[in-house]
């Protein structure tokens, strides 16, 4: 708890030690990565099953608050909302084929990857609204309401690290309160036992499908933000990249934790950019992390560090 | 009545598991279904908890037909079934496990409003189902062992721990699959008077077991099972006395002595 408290101080802090524009870019990209990680911890760490149809709902709500944003006017934050409901429909969808079929581990993570390269294709070949693969130009900025200055545009790297770190936090908070009720106790005995789960009146269909939807819905922030902040949308957003490295960084991290997705979107969003390595090496760096933690720390960083503590303590 | 179960058969392939059973189990009852290894216990019981479905048959529980309903429906009618082999959150501290179960009874309790508990507002529903899960280990002598690991318990430890879940779930009529299955001699004493306990808080009982001597002391009422078949239903004494009987666990030399 305390290492906790220290993370989340150390990140509420930085601004104030750390000025440089690069380093916070790079926590600005390591935010919104984290709300991916965290959110798909929530349906792979916590219930157990490999969805790989977070690049789908992160591009979706990608260009819909956009979309709908420019097209009716809206401000980015309500424009959000609608995304996030197309996110749950979405999930709702693809959760009840996959789960009515009762399809798990691998079969779960390829037809769900067929669901999110379908939608890929479709964004992509949907020329006249998305402008195929030559993407969107994201000209306008977030808005917030700062007592005395009214309605300010999010502009610099200091406030989009504050912006995307509220939401980050606020999405750990969600997960949090989740977990900890009933909803947390029926994903655990889902991932652990389903044949258990099921004997001791839990709905397993309806506890899975609950946990896609709420992990998804919040994933829909992170699409919306990347678009803003990094003023371009295109097709890539959709891409199967996306979900290796946002479980590389669950892995890494330590799955079935909140803050372990946090860390390895860290490390695995900032080392790279620290160290300046190109695309392809980035890719190569990407799939040697997963095969050395799977082999030498499956539980990650932060459930190696529990287990260690846990150790010390008895 | 609790529950019937009329002309129950549950083919695998050419395998018949379970031919054509039929029996009642009245509520207060403790019922036990004795069988040779592969007579068909274990499938009966499972088709009763809409584990398995069956080939053909009905199991009638209040007058409501449930063998085509999924077993976390079932369960939720009042019909919970332990497993043969423990089946435990092997993860979790051995409260936490019991608690899990305690799924329905938040359920009963709050309905819907169980969102609510998400935001912590119902912090009161959440306290009294803790204090329960307390009760139910202590009732199930495990009290002493609610922080541990359920999958550091023992064989016998963890069997029980089976139990403890099935009873915070607040069973109506408990499906016990070999409870006493692999536990020493002070275990199945253990065993005995919890169930005991159980039954006489009003829970009807339902064992699957191949020790006689276990059942004998326990159940009002014994069916026995061979091939699959019902081959004596009655009093405990009466069916052990069965030729039938004899025959299928000694073979025809000692049901002819």
């Amino acid at each position: 708890m305390t290492g906790q408290a220290l993370l989340w101080g150390v990140l509420y802090a930085l601004p104030i030690f750390v000025r440089g524009d690069f380093l916070l870019t790079i926590f600005i990209f390591t935010f919104i990565y984290a709300i991916l990680a965290v959110t798909f911890d929530l349906i792979f760490g916590f219930t157990g099953q490999l969805s790989m149809f977070h690049p789908a709902v992160f591009g979706v709500s990608a260009y819909m608050t956009y979309l709908l944003a420019t097209t009716y006017k809206l401000p980015f934050w309500v424009a959000t909302l609608p995304s996030a409901a197309a996110a749950v429909v979405l999930a709702m969808i693809v959760g009840s084929i996959c789960f009515k079929f009762r399809l798990k581990t691998f079969y779960f993570a390829v037809v769900t990857l067929a669901f999110s390269e379908m939608i890929r294709l479709f964004v992509m070949n949907w020329n006249s609204v998305t402008n195929g693969t030559l993407g969107l130009v994201v000209a306008a900025k977030p808005t917030i309401y700062w007592p005395g200055s009214g309605i300010v545009p999010i502009k610099g790297p200091i406030a989009w690290y504050y912006l995307t770190l509220v939401c980050l936090t606020l999405t750990v908070l969600i997960c949090a309160r989740c977990l900890r009720s009933w909803m947390g106790r029926c994903f655990g005995a889902i991932r652990l036992n389903e044949d258990l789960a099921r004997t001791l009146g839990i709905n397993v269909f309806r506890y899975k499908l609950l946990s896609f939807a709420v992990g998804n819905a919040l994933a829909s922030f992170a699409g919306g933000l990347y678009g803003y902040y990094t003023g371009y949308i295109d097709p890539g957003y959709l891409g199967i990249n996306q979900s290796m490295e946002v479980l590389a960084m669950v892995l890494l991290g330590g799955q079935g934790t909140l803050i372990g997705p946090i860390v390895g979107s860290l490390v695995l969003t900032g080392l790279p950019h620290a160290i300046d390595l190109r695309a392809e090496i980035r890719a190569i760096l990407y799939g040697a992390i997963l095969i050395f933690t799977i082999l030498v720390m499956p539980r990650g960083i932060v459930g190696t560090l529990n287990a260690w503590r846990a150790k010390r303590g008895a | 009545m609790a529950l019937e179960v009329r002309g129950l058969t549950k083919r695998f392939a050419g395998l018949v598991a379970v031919a054509d059973v039929s029996f009642l189990v009245q509520p207060g009852e403790i019922v036990g279904i004795i069988g040779p290894n592969g007579s068909g216990k274990t499938t009966l019981l499972s088709m009763m908890a809409g584990l398995l479905p069956p080939t053909s048959g009905t199991v009638v529980w209040k007058d409501l037909p449930i063998q085509d309903l999924r077993p976390d429906i079932i369960a939720g009618l009042g019909v919970v079934k332990t497993f043969q082999n423990p089946q435990v959150f092997t993860e979790l501290s051995v409260f936490d496990n019991v608690r899990v179960a305690s799924h329905l009874a938040l359920k009963r309790a709050l309905g819907l409003r169980r969102g609510l508990e998400i935001i912590g507002a119902a912090r009161g529903v959440e306290g009294r189902l803790a204090a329960r899960v307390g009760e139910v280990l202590a009732l199930c002598n495990l009290g002493g062992a609610a922080d541990q690991l359920a999958g550091n318990l023992s064989y016998g430890e963890e069997k029980m721990l089976g139990i403890a879940m099935a009873l915070m779930c607040e069973p109506e009529l408990l499906l016990l699959d070999e409870p006493a299955s692999g536990l020493g001699r002070d275990e199945i004493r253990n065993l005995e008077a919890v169930l005991d306990k159980v039954h006489r808080a009003g829970t009807t009982l339902c064992l699957v077991d191949h020790k006689i001597g276990f059942l004998r002391g326990l159940a009002h009422r014994v069916i026995a099972l061979n091939y699959g078949q019902k081959i004596a239903e009655g009093s405990p004494e009466q069916v052990l006395n069965e030729p039938a009987v004899i025959e299928a666990y000694l073979g025809a030399g000692h049901a002819r002595a």
